[in-house]
């Protein structure tokens, strides 16, 4: 009986009004089909269906301290399969930015790579491939920026002499300073807000 | 017939063999693109992490709002994650007219307006369903006769929508590599992922994703793989050393764009129109051995 746990709406609201389509996880009849369909399943410590029951169980820590919800590759297999047409990836992706809004750092490097790349998006209105790379890298200190730096040096070199690679840095785009305005008001309009 | 090319942030970077390649056969084939003025990237697949749904939302929509006052020219974008991250605000404001007027007060920041006009198309639908595989069959000249090609769609050219193909059964990129005379061999593994847009940051997880994939193409007798996404591209040709040296197999597995192939298959020039030169795993030794 130990495993058993009752509800708790508690953590469950807080999803529903924080977390971008939070509130469709009411629907999940818990199948499991996501987590069949998931590239990276064997690496999640709890697999979509399981966070879903685990936020209605009202383990707040459980689910914003979990690696599953940043190991989303985005490939919507999920979301094709599944029977009660639930958004999930679009809740997995909610659920790590409120997570990162809370101080929580599931996975690491793809939370560096995520933010230094909205970052840059923010910054440029682009993405800078060679830049971007650099600053993920040098993120967690300058001694493991370096060591990485060279272990994907190969990888670089060879974009670099088939031509895959920008020489010159990516300028801002001419309306970026616009283009940033609207970026404000969504945060302002937006449920959660954005990681600074 | 004019489109909208909204080729993204990767084809002028590490996908450049796509945006060169794409260009030649495409308007050989009577499409004139235009750019979008001034756009801006789509936030791809890890923007989330940073920044809430409706600011990616926004950012999308500024490019839509941009290329209906210009013209209103179907988008199309080659880029896979591009396209998902435009076509999902099209689909998400018709079901949710609220989130047109989300999205339109904060382009009226900056003097911009969405009605939600646009079409946002893929580079398969737009050869598959306008040019037709007819009219591509007509231009090839110098057809890949033998070569067997496995036809890699990945995960964000048809999911989750299916506008054009089937998402689970996509048969699309096939036709258009039997149209250029290849043979399109069975693979299933057509539509699992690659990694995608967090393979850099995964690396250990993701590289058994990419082997899987390029193990079943060669189990079934694909001399080269074709793909429609610079994250696919990416992923399935940069880091097949690292698999090699990580799980003791043996690839070489050129990885090259569907639309290289066209403008092989269209006589035009390897390098300069098919920009073969661009791939780090040569694909031109098994290309000539087909077209002779």
């Amino acid at each position: 009986m130990e495993n058993m746990v009752g509800y708790n709406p508690s953590f469950a609201e807080e999803v529903f009004q924080n977390v971008h389509s939070g509130d469709k996880i009411k629907m999940c009849m818990n199948c499991g089909v996501c987590a069949a369909s998931c590239p990276l399943r064997e690496h999640m410590d709890y697999p979509p269906r399981q966070i879903f029951s685990l936020i209605r169980a009202g383990k707040r820590e459980m689910v914003l301290g979990s690696e599953a919800i940043m190991l989303c590759t985005s490939c919507y297999a999920c979301v094709v399969k599944c029977p009660r047409s639930i958004p999930v990836i679009d809740i997995m992706h909610g659920l790590a930015h409120y997570a990162l809004t809370k101080g929580y750092m599931p996975r690491v490097e793809t939370a560096r790579f995520g933010t230094e790349f909205w970052k840059q998006v923010y910054r440029l209105g682009r993405v800078d491939e060679k830049d971007l790379p650099r600053r993920v890298f040098f993120a967690g200190g300058f001694v493991e920026g370096i060591k990485k730096m060279l272990s994907f040096m190969d990888i670089g070199i060879k974009l670099m002499l088939h031509r895959r690679m920008k020489l010159l840095p990516e300028r801002k785009i001419k309306g970026v300073k616009s283009l940033q305005k609207m970026l404000n008001k969504a945060e302002v309009l937006e449920k959660g807000g954005a990681v600074r | 017939m004019k489109y909208f090319l909204y080729w993204g942030c990767s084809l002028e970077g590490s996908g450049a063999n796509f945006l060169v390649s794409l260009k030649p056969p495409c308007e050989a084939l009577g499409m004139e693109f235009l750019e979008i003025e001034d756009w801006n990237c789509c936030g791809a697949s890890v923007s989330y992490a940073g920044a809430g749904d409706l600011a990616i939302k926004v950012l999308n929509a500024r490019n839509l709002a941009i290329a209906e006052a210009e013209g209103g020219y179907d988008v199309v974008a080659p880029c896979s994650s591009c396209y998902i991250q435009m076509i999902k605000v099209n689909h998400e404001i018709k079901e949710n007219p609220k989130l047109l007027d989300e999205v339109n007060a904060c382009l009226s920041e900056g003097g911009l307006k969405y009605d939600g006009t646009l079409n946002v198309r893929h580079i398969q639908d737009v050869l598959y369903n306008d040019i037709g595989v007819d009219k591509i069959k007509e231009r090839v000249v110098k057809p890949l006769t033998g070569l067997k090609v496995a036809g890699y769609v990945g995960c964000q050219s048809v999911r989750p929508y299916g506008e054009y193909d089937s998402v689970n059964k996509p048969v699309v990129q096939d036709r258009l590599l039997e149209a250029l005379g290849a043979e399109a061999v069975p693979f299933p593994s057509k539509i699992k992922c690659c990694g995608s847009g967090i393979f850099l940051p995964e690396m250990d997880y993701c590289m058994v994703l990419v082997k899987n994939i390029l193990e079943d193409a060669l189990n079934h007798g694909a001399e080269l793989i074709s793909t429609v996404c610079p994250m696919c591209a990416m992923n399935l040709e940069l880091y097949q050393g690292r698999i090699n040296d990580k799980y003791g197999t043996d690839f070489d597995v050129p990885i090259v764009y569907l639309t290289q192939l066209m403008a092989v298959a269209f006589g035009m020039d390897m390098k300069k129109d098919a920009a073969l030169n661009y791939n780090v795993i040569p694909p031109e030794r098994v290309i000539r051995a087909a077209i002779g």
